[in-house]
Order: structure tokens, then sequence, then C-alpha cells
């Protein structure tokens, strides 16, 4: 995994949703195809300059992988960078952007036999998107049923490309849409009206119960869905091991009640050890880029794990950890841009 | 020098050590057949199975996944459970009444305080896991607890073994049995798979399909096999089925695969079978029966039963006509093809010990025999291992 940024060409460039979400296609040139492949999952971090300061931003890639490198932006209010590309760019444009990682990911067995649960509203449809044409294409034993929230039909992001998939694979795929606002002026009618709570999810859980028996849980979404999808499904007594998660979109919170000493840190980058000082409050992050390191970083908000090392000695607290799984946080990993020093002397290396 | 029985010494189908050597080797390494879906039908449910040494129970959460588990307690190892039965949130011992969740941690220990004065860790006591998946609506279980999936397993075979889809079909429970023969598991899988006999030991009770048109082969070491309806039954096919139909009808014959190890199926136009071969002892087996047919009306069954009745009337009879058979009770008269086949497993198996016994050579229609004690040698490995 390389942490450069490459200027890759938008080769395609379409308004999605009636203008609230843009969907980007980026041509890859050759020479850096080995670079810029992915897994299912995974994102792109783009590194753009608007009215002179630099932004970066990391979009989940929502094709699967062999298809074409392709992102969703759905607009923001008042958001710079998601206003920006679908006003301002087009087709033709070159942009800087970082190979995909994220520790989100569906890796498909040739061999494996899964049932596989996407939970996902909104934009977070995107990563999981990607995982369930994988899930059809390479894992060919395996099944996958997506529950999917959205406010209204209109606002469905991949609406038709779902009901493509549904019609292709009858046996193996199926799709239930539960949508907060129906419209009046519609026959149309979703599989079910509100949110995706847990009796939705008892709902689903009890219409197509697993046949394979390895079951795997994604959930994708805003706010405080994946804290809420995981809280119902463990309990129903699904173990956290089956549990994957990614919040997007949204807010998460932080924890600030711890403020974080000053430290010394030793820290391993690119095989360079570095020294450093850490002020008070200063994230490990902050501290590095004031030392003029070139650490790797994205959207500095914890979602994304691009920032992601291994505290080997010494301990810090974390304001959010979002893009982490309690196992990665059992092995020591953490993510610089939360995480403050509670103890004075800290070695970090980063992988 | 040691007797052979083409490709296995006769040993093998006689000896106790042969017997523990195939428990382990064999039934304790593969997927094991432990019922159909239904069996275990909502949470809370589970049922038991032997799977050569070791017992494993399958139970259902509350998220409808099943769970599987060595059936012993982590405290003196006593069976947990019972074969069969429904159970709220916990699973407890009966000896000391420790007690598990669902998920097979250890949560509770009776006078933890007083008995375990130095502390126990419950977090390293919980249940040992084993695998569980579901593949044509019959549950399998595996001792450990990560093996090749399913998918693996019988990957290749699959496309072989029929359009059924058993999860559709409801059971016939009053083909629901179960019975021993006298004889070793191979000597019964060998009948089930000896295309050469079918003509001969059933020449009177299954020549509703074409013997010698059958096509069988193996994909690793599981056999499959086909075949179409003969020229008579086959004329008037829709009417002559005895039952509704459980296929599209574009799919005519009868799919008689044997899955390694022990686990035949047999599904024709009409209905869909289990044959589940358990070993108990090196000349006794079990076997387990079950009957699955279409999901229609009384109605609709009476219908084809009335429209069929004609070719089943004059079908069929024992193999000896009356003034040949021993009694009344004579299997080779009693038009019964399963009768037929316990006799002529246990008539075999008598010759086993006797020092004048000397295997002719195999026929071509015997080929699958060979095949599967290759099937059996190639898992056995080197004696002794």
């Amino acid at each position: 995994m390389t942490h450069n940024f490459h200027k890759l060409t938008i080769a395609e460039l379409q308004p999605e949703i009636d203008g609230a979400a843009t969907t980007v296609v980026f041509d890859v040139p050759q020479h850096l195809a080995e670079a810029f492949r992915w897994q299912a999952g995974q994102h792109l971090t783009l590194r753009l300059l608007i009215g002179g300061v630099e932004h970066r931003r990391s979009y989940t890639i929502s094709n699967p992988p062999g298809a074409r490198l392709r992102i969703t932006v759905k607009r923001v209010k008042k958001g710079v960078v998601s206003n920006h590309i679908g006003d301002m760019m087009a087709k033709g444009d070159s942009v800087e952007v970082m190979p995909p990682f994220g520790g989100f990911l569906l890796t498909p067995g040739p061999l494996a036999r899964r049932t596989h649960f996407f939970f996902g509203a909104g934009s977070g449809i995107t990563p999981l998107f990607a995982m369930i044409n994988t899930v059809l294409k390479d894992e060919p034993h395996s099944v996958a049923h997506l529950i999917y929230g959205n406010a209204t039909a209109k606002s469905t992001l991949f609406k038709d490309e779902l009901d493509a998939l549904e019609h292709e694979y009858p046996g193996r795929f199926s799709l239930r849409h539960v949508q907060s606002a129906l419209s009046m002026w519609s026959w149309y009618r979703p599989w079910r009206k509100g949110r995706v709570d847990a009796d939705v999810i008892q709902a689903a859980l009890s219409e197509v119960p697993p046949i394979a028996q390895d079951v795997q849980y994604w959930i994708c979404g805003p706010g405080s869905m994946n804290a809420d999808v995981k809280a119902a499904l463990m309990a129903q007594d699904v173990p956290t091991d089956r549990i994957h998660m990614e919040n997007f979109g949204g807010i998460t919170e932080q924890d600030t009640s711890v403020e974080g000493c000053s430290a010394t840190a030793q820290i391993t980058l690119n095989g360079t050890t570095h020294q450093l000082p850490i002020a008070a409050g200063q994230t490990l992050l902050e501290a590095m880029r004031a030392a003029e390191l070139s650490p790797p970083f994205s959207c500095q908000s914890g979602v994304c794990g691009a920032c992601r090392a291994v505290v080997t000695n010494g301990e810090v607290h974390m304001r959010n950890r979002a893009a982490l799984e309690d196992s990665d946080i059992a092995r020591g990993e953490v993510l610089t841009c939360q995480s403050v020093p509670i103890v004075n002397e800290l070695k970090v290396q980063f992988t | 020098m040691e007797k052979m029985y083409h490709n296995l010494p006769v040993e093998a189908y006689t000896s106790q050590d042969w017997f523990d050597r195939e428990q382990r080797q064999i039934f304790s390494r593969t997927w094991r057949y432990a019922g159909l879906a239904e069996d275990v039908p909502e949470p809370g449910h589970y049922i038991s199975v032997q799977a050569g040494l070791n017992n494993i129970f399958i139970v259902m959460g509350r998220d409808h996944r099943l769970r599987a588990f060595h059936n012993i307690c982590r405290h003196r190892g006593t069976q947990l459970i019972r074969a069969v039965g429904k159970t709220q949130k916990a699973l407890t011992c009966p000896y000391h009444d420790w007690t598990y969740d669902l998920e097979g941690n250890l949560i509770s220990v009776p006078d933890e305080a007083t008995e375990y004065p130095d502390g126990i860790d419950k977090k390293c006591l919980g249940l040992k896991p084993a695998a569980v998946d579901i593949w044509r609506g019959m549950i399998f279980v595996h001792p450990d607890p990560n093996p090749p999936s399913l998918a693996a397993w019988f990957g290749e075979v699959d496309a072989h073994l029929g359009p059924h889809k058993p999860e559709e079909l409801l059971e016939y429970p009053e083909a629901r049995n179960s019975y021993e023969i006298k004889a070793n598991w191979k000597i019964v899988v060998e009948n089930y798979i000896d295309v050469y006999h079918l003509r001969h030991l059933h020449s009177n009770t299954l020549h509703m399909y074409d013997h010698a048109r059958a096509e069988y082969g193996w994909k690793g070491p599981h056999y499959h096999f086909w075949e179409p309806p003969s020229a008579d039954y086959g004329k008037d096919l829709e009417q002559n089925l005895p039952t509704p139909r459980v296929i599209p009808a574009l799919h005519v014959g009868a799919w008689v695969p044997m899955l390694f190890p022990g686990l035949g199926l047999g599904a024709s136009e009409d209905s869909w079978n289990l044959f589940v071969i358990t070993p108990l002892a090196p000349d006794l087996t079990r076997i387990e029966n079950r009957t699955k047919l279409a999901n229609a009306s009384s109605w609709e069954f009476s219908k084809q039963g009335m429209r069929s009745s004609r070719f089943w009337a004059d079908f069929g009879g024992g193999k000896y006509a009356e003034h040949d058979a021993r009694d009344a009770d004579d299997p080779m008269a009693s038009g019964d093809f399963t009768a037929e086949d316990i006799y002529a497993c246990e008539q075999q198996q008598k010759s086993l010990h006797s020092p004048y016994l000397e295997i002719g050579p195999a026929a071509t229609g015997e080929s699958p025999i060979t095949r599967h004690q290759q099937a059996i040698l190639d898992f056995m490995g080197e004696p002794g291992e």
C-alpha cells in the first residue's frame, strides 16, 4: 500500500438521483493498474485544491474489483468538496488520487459458502454495492441479502442496478427497501416503512433465515445507524466477530473526555525512526505533520483508516475509532489522527 | 499372504482394528449428515449426531443461524444434552449444573466462590465448536470447526445429483424407518453402487428404470448415478408416476448417488429419498431411511395414484416364484427390493470368515465397488498412521 497521490483523468462524470449525487469514473493508465487494484469495500482519497485550500476526502469505490474505477459522491449540504465535484468538475479533468485502501473489505472466496446480510442506508450503499457485486460474481456458492434504507424511492442510489442484480441472480440476491418518507403520489410501496431498526432487522432475519451457515453481517450507514444495527444484531445473539461496519457520511461522536499529555514519541515511518515531541492535546498526526514528516492520512475524522499505525509501547486515547474493529485494537492498532498520548513515552510503528 | 477382496484385504470387512481406524480416519474427518433442515426449525431447538468418534450437537440461535458444538461438558466430559429438544437460552450439564449459553460460553458454575476459592477462568472453558452447514435441505456437521467448505466437498458432484430441491418437498412420515443389517458398512455401500446386480437381484422389482442405459461416475470420493425410465414405464410416464411430480417435466429418470462416506440418495421424478449408513460394528450397520414427496394436496396424490394404478397393478413380484420360496417371509419372494438387498448383504458377510473364500473378478458393472475401495484406501493412508 502506498500513500502517494497520482494524477488520474476523469473518464466519465454523471449525476445520479436528480443531481443529488455524482458518479465519477477514472481512467487508470497501464502503469498504475497494479497500484490501483482494489478489494470490495475499499476507498479512494482525493486531494483537491479549492480556492487555494487543500482538501482531502475519502470516497468508497462503488464498483467491484475488475470493473472500472468508480466513486459515487453524494452531495453534502454546504459541503465544499462534494458540491465542487458535482458542479465544477467534468470529463477530462485531472484529479490527484491516492491508491485504494481501507479495512472494511469483503474478500471473496471461490469455494466459500456464506450468507451475507448487508444493512445500508443513503450513500452507505457504495461499499456494499461493490461487495454485493463481488459476492455474486466471485463467490458463486454464496448468497447476499440487502436491507436498504432511504428517504424515498427517488433518493435511492443504484436503484436500477440493484433491481437488475435481483433479476439476474434470483436465487442468490434479495433486496428489501425500507423508506422513511413515502410519497402519497406514488403506488410504489417498499418492503417496509420507516428506518433500518431492530424490528426491521428481526423481520428480515426471519424472512430469509440463512441456508449457508457461515453468516456475515455488513453495515454501512450514516450517523448512529451502524451502532444501532450492531446493537440490534447482538440482541439477536449475533457474535460480534461476524459483524463488520464502516461509519459513513455522518457525525460520529468524539470522545474528548481525555485531554492527553505531552510525550516523546519514537515513530517508525517508511523504515526510518524519528524522535519527536508531542504537546499536550496534540494528536499523533498533528505532531508528525508539525515535525514535517509525511505520514499517511486522509479524512482526519477517524472514519477512513488511512492513518492507522501500531502502538508498540505506551498508551493513547482515541477520540474516535470508527475505522477500527475490536480485533484491530486488540492488536494495538490506532488511528493517529484521533490519538492523544496518555503516557509520556510512546513507540509507534507504521506498517 | 493377506487375503484380498479386490483392492481391500478381507479383514477390512471383519476386524475391529479396521473398524476403529475407519472411525478415526474417515468418519471423524469428513462432513457427516446430521438431519434435515426442518429438524431444527426454530431458535432454541437442537439435535445431536454421532460423527465418528465425536458426538456433536446443533442448536439454532435467535439469529436463525445454527451453531455446532462437541457435546462434552468442559468440567468432567459428561454429554451435555440428549438427542433432540428445545431450550430457551442456556444448556445445563446434568452432573454439576455447569451452564453454557447458545454461543458455547460457560456462563455459570454453581457455588463458584466456595468450590473454586482460587477462582476459575470461565472464559477458557467454553464448549468446543464444530462446523455446521446446510446443503440441499440437509444439515451436515464436521468435527473440525474450520473444515473445507461444503462447496469444496460437494461442489463438483452437485451438478450430477438431479434438479431436486428437497427443502421445498414434504417428508412422508410413514416412510421414515431405521433398521440394522448384519454386514460391514462397506458391503452395504457396495451393494448400493453395484450396477451389475440391478438386473439380477432386482430383476422383478426395479425394472421401471433401464439399467442398461445407466450413466455413472465419480467426483472425488463421491459416486453419481443416473438411469432413464424403461420403455414400458416411460411410454406413459406422466400417468405412471405413483405420486405427483417433484421436478420439472423435462427431467426424467432416477438419480442414485452415494456421497462419501455412506450417504445414499435416491431421487426420481416423484420422490426424494435418503439412505443414511452408520457403521455400528465390523459386522453391523444401521440404515436410516427418509422420504420426501411433492408439497401437494391429498386430492392430487389420490388422483395420481388412480392414474398410475393400472401400471403398478401388474408390476413386480418376488425374484423367486412362490414354489421356490423358503416360507412366507423369504426376502427373495417378497417383491421388496430393500429386503432383497439386505438379504444379499448378510449372505455375503457370512462367507467372509471362511478359509475357502476367494473373490472372483470384478465385472464392468462392479467398477464402482473397486473405486469405492480405493477411496477408502485414500482416506486410510498408510497403515499405522
